[in-house]
């Protein structure tokens, strides 16, 4: 299907889309105006406005089948005011209950009714894809549905118009998630890629004799070098890559990240435990993590290690250490425990630890890797956060990119459950229009 | 096109580790100049109107606060009056950004479940979060660990920074009060109630939230002595639960449907209401109100667990899963009968094993929805 | 003429659903058989729900087979395919002679 939702400027028309070109359309969103114009002209720039965002995928004449005029709704009840009352209290007097002078009842808030105009849409899988943070759009929702990375309930399921069902469960490709909401890759990223490439196949072609012998030259190389120089650079790039200076370049940190990618690799093959030489980085992780742990246990073994959480505060607490005595020791604790020597770990302060525990962390589960679509390591996209929210009738699982459609969407009093930009001012008539049977 | 503008300084790119800093700091200097410095051998204007001017110029100023987020705040576009708040769009004051459950109290309902054994009802009303959403949690953790223990690849950056940017409900600390998460006792409303019905009533008698379910769905009237016997509609509630078909029919045909029953016993947590009332009625014996809302408890635990099981038999009869050795797969195996009552005197009948012969598929014709309606889980 | 007990594909492109149908074995494929003893549907569906097992559970297919009809087809000569043979050693054993093994359901 050819996109014809443009993000243009003039018309102004607001979809289903994380573009800076639709916040700002979304920011200098106006009601239309009312004053000299027929009942029918407000309807219809109302519905046009709504229909924009509200399912532009979908033709009108299959949103006109899919509209009901009943609109889902729900009230919140109070146990202990159905407990105190079997009703007779409500319906004495003229039927709407006794009214005593002075007393008021809660003020009632009313129920968004027409805000939910355009609720069925939001059963479709596309949609829901979107709303789950999913995707970008709801057109590249669209696409990984008629790709083949969306499964409902296990199932592949390649038609976007799938209707879900309360308790289906869908998955998107982690993959494809972390693209669609991932920073995009600069040019200079894209060109380390392609040249990443290229070297592959080069090395595809090559025989495999010239890569052992290329083993056997580098291993003596490293063992030349000054083990304790090497472990000093790896904790100082540690702590580089833990700092929360605003001023480093995406390529500087790039660069330290990979230094201590490769420092990583070298203590591990210098050290007589590990035969971890791959470049498997999951298990170069518990290789030392392992290492350390063993290390810090055989210490003190009473002192308590504070747990690896990765909250705000705590990151925050471990990144203001900056002292240089206290790297020098711990990456000398560091190279002790890599060449398997007893030496004492735990002088090491625990936000050393969690530094570097921080650091292992980080390059484990968001590492460089050029192969991917997304700039890496990944990080949000700009102004994203802007249209980050989840809607109450989904339940999402972002480690997995799955959700549950739990219900319909309802209303409540003073809410509605379906996100719309629109005010009352355009949804009331753009529910009026499709009240009236015009077909 | 749009000019590419690198941006020069990059927030932060280990989001979920430092979660630090968000960046507001103006980048982009100077847009409008750059784009058209970067012609400044033509004549022709620059292919900026006066909109796209405009655009450039707000995102590097009042919008450049939304391009990062700083983690455990929303960020959303403010309202009119320049506030910020809970809500993502500044036109629709009704629709709000709810918080989300955060990963421990994810954990925190799947551990209940699973590992305590608690009933999803119990752990509903202790974490006050949706029954719905316990099920829904417990199945995506579930299926959370099956592919952890796999080595699938996990979206666990992206995941740190959707909860960094949304509003989260928060375990709580030992010694603290959970937050509830949702209003848990939510009453659909029925479409039958969206009739205006003119029902003239004696004032010597009261009339109940019973006796307006019956007037909605057009049921006559109670009978006294039946009337006199329920002195607080949530007493419906035990019957109820122990046999959900009693519940009375009017009307014939199509217009047949169920008598309409009070919220007492619609709502989800019913025995919520009978707990309240006993604790109205006997304010000194706590500890029999407890006693007695546990047994209540027990008891409909009991009657759902029975009707799920007869009902998981009715559906696995004829039945059996065989897992091979040497297979990925496991093999359901249904029985089925071949004989004339099953497939018809012809052997055409739909009902019959198999896809038909000379029977017209309709799956194509107008009218019908030709893609899955529903996938079985 | 050999009858047959074979696969008959039914379904869309790439959604393959097969019938177990009885047939003379020179018949086509689509042509309409003997009998209709039984299904397969050979795409795997990935199991989502939540089970009491340790271990992960596998996916699965469905087969839906009429036993007796199986045996009594066998019985009188009927030769399975290959893929029908595998089906059928999943619900109970065959021996490959004569259909008759003793040990399973087809005993």
């Amino acid at each position: 299907m050819r996109n014809r939702a443009s993000n243009s400027l003039s018309k102004g028309k607001i979809r289903q889309s994380w573009s800076k070109y639709n916040l700002y359309n979304l920011q200098r969103l106006r009601s239309p105006a009312t004053a000299n114009r027929t009942f029918f002209q407000q309807k219809w720039s109302a519905k046009a406005l709504g229909r924009a965002y509200h399912g532009e995928q979908v033709r009108e004449g299959q949103w006109k089948r899919m509209f009901s005029k009943r609109i889902r709704s729900v009230i919140p009840m109070d146990t202990a005011d159905l407990a105190a009352d079997d009703g007779s209290k409500n319906s004495a007097g003229r039927g709407s209950g006794l009214q005593t002078q002075g007393e008021k009842g809660r003020p009632s808030r009313i129920i968004p009714f027409t805000q939910m105009a355009f609720a069925p849409l939001e059963r479709r899988l596309d949609v829901a894809i979107f709303r789950s943070l999913f995707a970008s759009s709801t057109r590249q929702a669209r696409q990984f549905v008629i790709h083949g990375a969306v499964t409902v309930n296990g199932q592949k399921m390649r038609h976007p118009s799938y209707l879900l069902n309360p308790g289906d469960l869908f998955q998107v490709d982690p993959d494809r998630v972390m693209f669609a909401t991932g920073a995009a890759k600069t040019k200079f990223e894209r060109r380390e890629t392609r040249q990443l490439k290229q070297k592959d196949e080069e090395d595809a072609e090559g025989d495999s004799e010239a890569k052992s012998e290329d083993a056997a030259e580098t291993k003596p190389d490293a063992e030349k070098e000054d083990g304790r120089d090497t472990l000093k650079a790896l904790m100082a790039q540690a702590k580089n890559i833990m700092s929360t200076d605003k001023e480093i370049l995406p390529a500087k940190r790039k660069q330290e990240l990979r230094g201590f990618q490769k420092a990583v690799r070298r203590v591990l093959s210098r050290s007589g435990t590990s035969t971890i030489l791959t470049d498997n980085l999951e298990a170069q992780f518990s290789e030392l993590t392992l290492m350390l742990n063993a290390k810090r246990a055989e210490k003190k073994p009473a002192k308590q290690t504070k747990q690896a959480k990765t909250d705000a505060e705590d990151s925050n607490a471990a990144t203001s250490v900056e002292s240089e005595a206290a790297s020098d020791k711990l990456s000398e604790a560091f190279q002790a425990a890599a060449e398997g020597a007893d030496v004492d770990a735990s002088e090491l302060t625990d936000e050393e630890f969690e530094v570097l525990k921080r650091a292992l962390t980080q390059m484990r589960d968001n590492p460089i890797d050029n192969s991917k679509p997304y700039a890496t390591p990944w990080r949000p996209r700009d102004f994203m956060s802007a249209f980050a929210f989840i809607p109450r009738y989904l339940e999402v699982n972002q480690n997995i990119c799955a959700a549950v459609y739990l219900r319909h969407p309802v209303a409540r009093p003073g809410s509605a459950e379906v996100p719309t930009p629109f005010g009352e001012s355009i949804s009331t008539p753009a529910y009026g229009w499709y009240l009236k049977r015009r077909w | 096109m749009a000019p590419r503008i690198q941006s020069r300084s990059v927030s932060n790119l280990l989001p979920y580790i430092t979660s630090s800093s968000s960046i507001t700091s103006s980048s982009i200097p100077s847009l409008c100049s750059s784009s058209q410095s970067s012609r400044y051998f033509s004549t022709t204007p620059a292919p900026q109107t006066k909109l796209r001017r405009q655009m450039f110029e707000w995102l590097s100023t009042q919008g450049s606060g939304l391009k990062h987020h700083t983690p455990g705040e929303t960020n959303y576009l403010r309202m009119a009056d320049g506030s910020q708040s809970n809500r993502p769009f500044p036109n629709n004051m009704t629709f709000i950004s709810e918080p989300v459950l955060s990963e421990e109290l994810r954990n925190e309902v799947y551990f209940r479940v699973k590992e305590q054994k608690k009933s999803p009802r119990a752990v509903s009303v202790e974490l006050g979060i949706d029954m719905n959403r316990i099920a829904a949690v417990v199945r995506l953790v579930e299926l959370e660990r099956r592919q952890r223990d796999k080595g699938k690849p996990l979206a666990l950056p992206y995941a740190r920074a959707v909860h960094e940017m949304v509003p989260t409900t928060p375990l709580a600390q030992a010694g603290e009060r959970q937050p509830y998460h949702e209003p848990i006792n939510d009453l659909p409303v029925h479409p039958l109630t969206g009739a205006q019905i003119f029902y003239p009533v004696p004032e010597s008698r009261p009339f109940t939230r019973v006796d307006a379910g019956r007037v909605f769905s057009g049921a006559p009237k109670l009978e006294k002595k039946v009337s006199d016997k329920i002195t607080h509609p949530s007493d419906l509630v035990d019957d109820l639960v122990q046999k959900p078909g009693s519940i009375e029919w009017v009307g014939k045909g199509d217009n047949a449907r169920q008598v309409l029953q009070p919220a007492d016993v619609r709502i989800p947590h019913p025995q919520l209401v009978q707990l309240a009332r006993d604790r109205a009625a006997f304010p000194e014996e706590r500890r029999t109100v407890t006693q007695r809302h546990t047994e209540r408890l027990e008891r409909q635990e009991k009657a759902e667990k029975e009707r799920a099981a007869r009902a998981a038999e009715r559906r696995n009869r004829n039945t059996e899963t065989i897992d091979p050795k040497d297979s990925r797969f496991s093999f359901r195996i249904k029985d089925a009968v071949v004989s004339e009552e099953t497939v018809g005197k012809n052997g055409r009948a739909p009902w019959a094993p198999g896809r038909r012969y000379g029977v017209p598929t309709n799956d194509r014709t107008r009218g019908t929805v030709k893609i899955p309606t529903r996938v079985n889980v | 003429m050999v009858l047959r007990i074979r696969l008959a594909r039914f379904g869309n492109k790439h959604q393959p659903f097969y019938n177990i149908v009885v047939a003379q074995a020179r018949s086509a494929r689509g042509s309409k058989p003997l009998e209709v003893i039984g299904t397969y549907n050979p795409l795997p569906a990935a199991r989502t729900d939540v089970s009491d097992a340790t271990s992960a559970p596998r996916a699965f297919k469905d087969i839906t087979l009429d036993k007796v009809r199986a045996k009594y087809w066998l019985g009188v000569g009927a030769q399975a395919s290959d893929p029908v043979w595998k089906l059928l050693n999943l619900v109970g054993r065959v021996d490959a002679t004569n259909g008759l093994d003793g040990t399973g359901w087809m005993a």
